[in-house]
């Protein structure tokens, strides 16, 4: 009873050239896991998790989840997104709700279970509000508090916390922590963020861009509940960061222009070079 | 109250300019520039021989039929062009085109297939707003936020529940305005075809005004027309737009 990402391969044919933005991608993933994959942009993170959730098809290979080959979008993979894709016509309440309503819950129930997780993430006192009343931050719990309901066993982040500032970001990690230890679930979490990714994952995939490949795989076996400042964890955090700084540096070179360095601006020299000017 | 105290200082400006240009230094005639007095008289007499009840309950009935029947096609043809490729392709250019035409131009094809009357004129009308309304339709569907779609169908919506539950409530924004704009275009097409060829109605009424060179009675039909405008607008689709406004957080520009 796991998920299981078997060969997966996703090109893209354009005009010009074929793009593999994943090659042959084996993971295994263990009930109760917390998975973060790592990597700079265009590593195709997203798009793995994309076509574990089903909104995409990948050109080779096959996901299954508990025996079952993954076939479209479905209640049984809950999806949280960068941005919160909240509906902006229905009051947070019956947002929390919708995915019961869909599902043909009734009525009663389904207010009493989107308390419940409305609850757990503090936002009873806003379970009227419309969606644009609340902060960034509170989104992504009313967001949160509609994943959970579906009462999937896995739960895709899609950097979740990307868009927020770092004091909102960190309560919610922390909270994040916490309510995966309650519910047991298997989360995989996409974030381009080392510090987040060792905070809250057993397993950190770093993953290299073109082609998209699993480079790296880190296990991360410090107590919990964990926090930022703890030293141990810093430790882990520079030992992810050499690698994932590598595959940084080899993207930014395709990009930029032939000259560029990433070593070669660490030394600000002045340009009067009267470095004792102050003392 | 402000707005009160706007129209009287207006209605006063109106009567000072009377006195001025055609009492005192005779530069229009009585016939071409009414008074604010005469113009109250004619509506009060309009109104109380009935003659404006008569026309306004003509002129509604046109135009309710008339827009029903344009929501109705407007939905379906926008409907359909979302649904299928090929028709949003070819057709939406022609949708367009024949928006731009003012839909007055219909009233000789709509003479020579109803001939001179009721059919004729609301066939006008609902030609009128239908294009504006299957193309805020098209538009609306086509914006719907595709994050929301994704998002409904990772919480086990398909087909039809993505469409009742997602996106006809994203597109309603869209749609309303195309709405409020289809029903002005309706507006406009029944006065034009009730001045050219109806035998009651507030246009009919207008020309009457004209036929008998009674400025206060054009005058008073013009106003009637921009109140009940007006009404409309602020009444039902003031509203309802003001409430999606308030749900989707519009209002804070």
């Amino acid at each position: 009873m796991s998920l299981i990402v078997e060969n997966v391969s996703k090109r893209f044919i354009t005009k010009h050239k074929k793009t593999h933005t994943l090659e042959k991608i084996n993971l295994e993933i263990k009930p109760g896991e917390f998975v973060c994959l790592l990597g700079p942009s265009g590593c195709g993170k997203s798009t793995l998790l994309n076509i574990i959730a089903g909104l995409e098809n990948c050109t080779e290979g096959r996901v299954t989840l508990n025996d079952k080959e993954i076939k479209g979008a479905g209640p049984d993979r809950a999806v949280m997104f960068q941005e919160s894709a909240l509906f902006p016509w229905l009051r947070v309440i019956d947002n929390v709700e919708f995915g019961m309503k869909i599902a043909g819950v009734p009525k009663e129930i389904r207010r009493e279970k989107a308390l419940k997780y409305l609850k757990m993430v503090h936002l009873t006192k806003f379970q009227n509000s419309f969606i644009h009343e609340l902060s960034g931050g509170m989104k992504q719990r009313v967001a949160l508090a509609r994943a959970l309901t579906l009462d999937s066993e896995v739960l895709l982040m899609d950097e979740p916390f990307a868009a927020l500032d770092s004091q909102t970001k960190n309560i919610l990690q922390m909270e994040l922590q916490q309510i995966w230890w309650e519910t047991k679930k298997t989360i995989i979490f996409v974030t381009h963020n080392v510090e987040e990714a060792v905070l809250l994952a057993d397993r950190v995939i770093v993953m290299s861009a073109n082609p998209g490949r699993v480079k790296k795989e880190f296990k991360i076996q410090l107590s919990r509940p964990r926090k930022l400042e703890n030293v141990d964890l810093v430790y882990v955090i520079s030992d992810v960061m050499k690698t994932l700084k590598e595959e940084v540096e080899k993207v930014a070179k395709a990009e930029y222009d032939s000259d560029w360095n990433i070593e070669k601006d660490i030394i600000l020299s002045d340009s009067d070079s009267d470095m004792g000017i102050g003392i | 109250m402000k707005k009160i105290l706007f129209y009287l200082i207006l209605i006063v400006i109106w009567a000072l300019v009377y006195k001025v240009g055609v009492e005192v230094l005779g530069i229009w005639k009585p016939y071409t520039f009414p008074s604010p007095l005469s113009v109250f008289k004619t509506l009060v007499g309009l109104i109380s021989d009935n003659t404006l009840g008569i026309a306004i309950l003509a002129s509604m009935k046109r135009i309710i039929v008339g827009y029903l029947i344009s929501i109705l096609i407007g939905v379906v043809i926008g409907l359909t062009i979302v649904r299928y490729k090929y028709l949003d392709e070819n057709f939406s250019a022609l949708i367009l085109g024949l928006q731009t035409l003012p839909s007055i131009c219909w009233l000789p094809f709509a003479i020579l297939w109803y001939g001179l009357n009721e059919s004729a004129i609301i066939f006008v009308i609902a030609v009128g707003s239908t294009f504006a309304i299957s193309i805020s339709i098209e538009s609306g569907i086509k914006n719907v936020n595709p994050l929301y779609i994704r998002a409904a169908r990772t919480m086990g919506a398909s087909g039809i529940k993505i469409y009742r539950n997602v996106i006809i409530p994203a597109a309603l924004p869209n749609v309303i305005s195309g709405l409020k704009q289809g029903w002005s275009f309706a507006w406009r097409a029944l006065m034009a075809g009730e001045m050219l060829s109806a035998t009651k109605g507030l246009g009919q009424v207008l020309m009457v005004g004209r036929d008998l060179a009674d400025i206060s009675q054009v005058m008073a039909v013009m106003i009637v027309i921009i109140v009940l405008g007006l009404t409309v607008d602020k009444l039902i689709f003031g509203r309802v737009e003001a409430n999606i406004r308030h749900k989707w957080g519009l209002n804070r520009s």
